[in-house]
């Protein structure tokens, strides 16, 4: 009874240490291992648009470059609609990699839906829209606010315009949505940013010199990337590191002040933010003005017809 | 064709009133009832019409809470005040720019005594008013366009 009890215990702690692994590892691992940086936003802002109405994404992506947003003027509720994010940029642009080599850009997205709005489920889909969204990983920001999407890193050759599928609202269920204009905010971003959330500086980034003075000598390493030597006025050598692949703009024997940029900046992306509007439209009142218009029409129709008839009259008449 | 009153050449009060120059509401279409009455409901209904579409097609935004905390990224004001905002931003010095802005309706308030110096109505006989106008208008509407773009473009438009 004793060991039966104990056999108990152990297989239930076994349960439960798998199921707390299994739990851990959605936590922590599959994020990493979609490898996108808008977790970085996920994790450090519960909502990714600030008071002042910037999109966090610019406080690491300092660079500014343009987005455009294309969306319908106005859908019916509970139907779904395509808005497509254009994130432009030069298709010959090449950016430095964490390593130091070359690659192509990424680009990644942020919409922010109105509230009631969210990512339309897979089998609402058209088979045309469902092909236009084949490989794009669209998330939400978080549990609490699927009205606002994510996507990205994703290769930028093939994803220059992004396609979100969007279902809209049905404000007879939903009783917070209202048939209103709502603004749909946009951020897009091209290439790697500048800054980690850590505040730490990436590669791709303007070096600037730790002090002033000569350089007296440039050390290219092995595995790519300088040291650069510098004697200043008091006679005192220091060293300064700059990672590889970036483009030296100093060279020996250069007279340096302090914080002068010592490489070409590297960063050919950016990130932009905009915005358009939508209006959620019943249908209920497009068929009342329909109507409407018949009516009013056939009414001007008719005070025609009724000034032609006594014109008539008065022309027989000869009262005028 | 409707119906037209001829003008009554023999009446001298409509003869002296035309050497004047008026008189042109004693002829041509009768006011009562053909148009009063019938055209006016018609032009009525139009306008009707066209509100409410645009009202229920175009209804419009309700827009952020206000913040007096958090200064948006890009202000901008009405439309119609695009011009002055543009003048106000540009001018560095604030005084001035809050001078500019009042030289608006200083300047509109001094227009009925300028104008009163030309008697004609016609705008081709009062040639520098026109011109002021259409100076005017074209600096105004440069100015509000200008105040749409960032601060360097503020003036050229980037196109200069």
């Amino acid at each position: 009874m004793k060991l039966n009890s104990l056999i108990n215990l152990i297989q239930k702690s076994i349960y439960s240490c798998t199921l707390l692994l299994i739990i851990l590892n959605i936590i922590c691992v599959a994020p990493n291992s979609s490898n996108a940086f808008p977790i970085y936003a996920q994790q450090a802002y519960e909502s990714p648009r600030e008071a002042t109405g910037r999109i966090v994404c610019a406080n690491c992506h300092l660079a500014q470059k343009p987005v455009e947003i294309e969306a319908p003027q106005a859908v019916l509720p509970n139907t779904v609609f395509e808005t497509v994010v254009k994130i432009p940029y030069d298709s010959n642009a090449k950016q430095i990699l964490g390593n130091g080599s070359k690659g192509g850009l990424n680009v990644g997205a942020v919409v922010i839906l109105p509230e009631g709005f969210k990512l339309a489920p897979v089998n609402r889909l058209s088979t045309e829209l469902k092909e236009k969204t084949r490989n794009l990983y669209i998330q939400p920001y978080s549990a609490k606010q699927d009205n606002i999407l994510v996507i990205g890193p994703i290769s930028g050759d093939k994803n220059r315009e992004i396609v979100f599928p969007i279902l809209s609202p049905d404000p007879a269920k939903d009783k917070k949505a209202h048939f209103f204009k709502y603004p749909i905010y946009v951020g897009g971003n091209r290439g790697r940013g500048q800054i980690y959330p850590t505040g730490d500086k990436s590669n791709n980034n303007i070096v600037s010199a730790l002090s002033s003075g000569k350089i007296n000598k440039i050390e290219l390493l092995d595995k790519g990337g300088f040291i650069i030597h510098v004697t200043n006025s008091s006679n005192v050598e220091s060293t300064q590191k700059i990672s590889p692949g970036l483009e030296l703009r100093v060279k020996e024997g250069d007279t340096i002040q302090l914080d002068q940029a010592l490489n070409s900046d590297p960063n050919v992306g950016g990130f932009g933010q905009n915005e358009t509007e939508i209006v959620l439209q019943s249908p209920n009142r497009i068929k009342g003005m329909i109507v409407f218009f018949f009516a009013s029409v056939l009414a001007q129709i008719f005070f025609v017809l009724k000034k032609k008839q006594f014109e008539k009259v008065q022309a027989a008449e000869m009262n005028f | 064709m409707s119906i037209l009153k001829k003008p009554d050449l023999t009446d001298p009060k409509l003869r002296a009133k035309l050497a004047k120059g008026m008189g042109h509401n004693y002829y041509g279409e009768p006011a009562w009832p053909n148009d009063l009455l019938y055209v006016f409901p018609v032009v009525i209904i139009g306008t009707f019409a066209c509100s409410i579409g645009l009202a229920i097609l175009e209804p419009s935004s309700i827009g952020e809470k206000s913040n007096p905390f958090a200064t948006p990224l890009e202000i901008l004001p009405e439309w119609y005040f695009f011009p002055t905002f543009n003048l106000l931003r540009v001018i560095p010095n604030k005084l001035l720019g809050v001078l500019s802005m009042a030289a608006v309706p200083a300047g509109l308030l001094t227009v009925p005594f300028i104008e009163n110096v030309n008697k004609f109505q016609n705008p081709f006989r009062r040639p520098i008013a026109t011109t002021v106008f259409l100076i005017g208008t074209v600096v105004s509407i440069w100015l509000g366009i200008g105040a749409t773009m960032p601060i360097n473009n503020a003036i050229t438009l980037g196109l200069f």
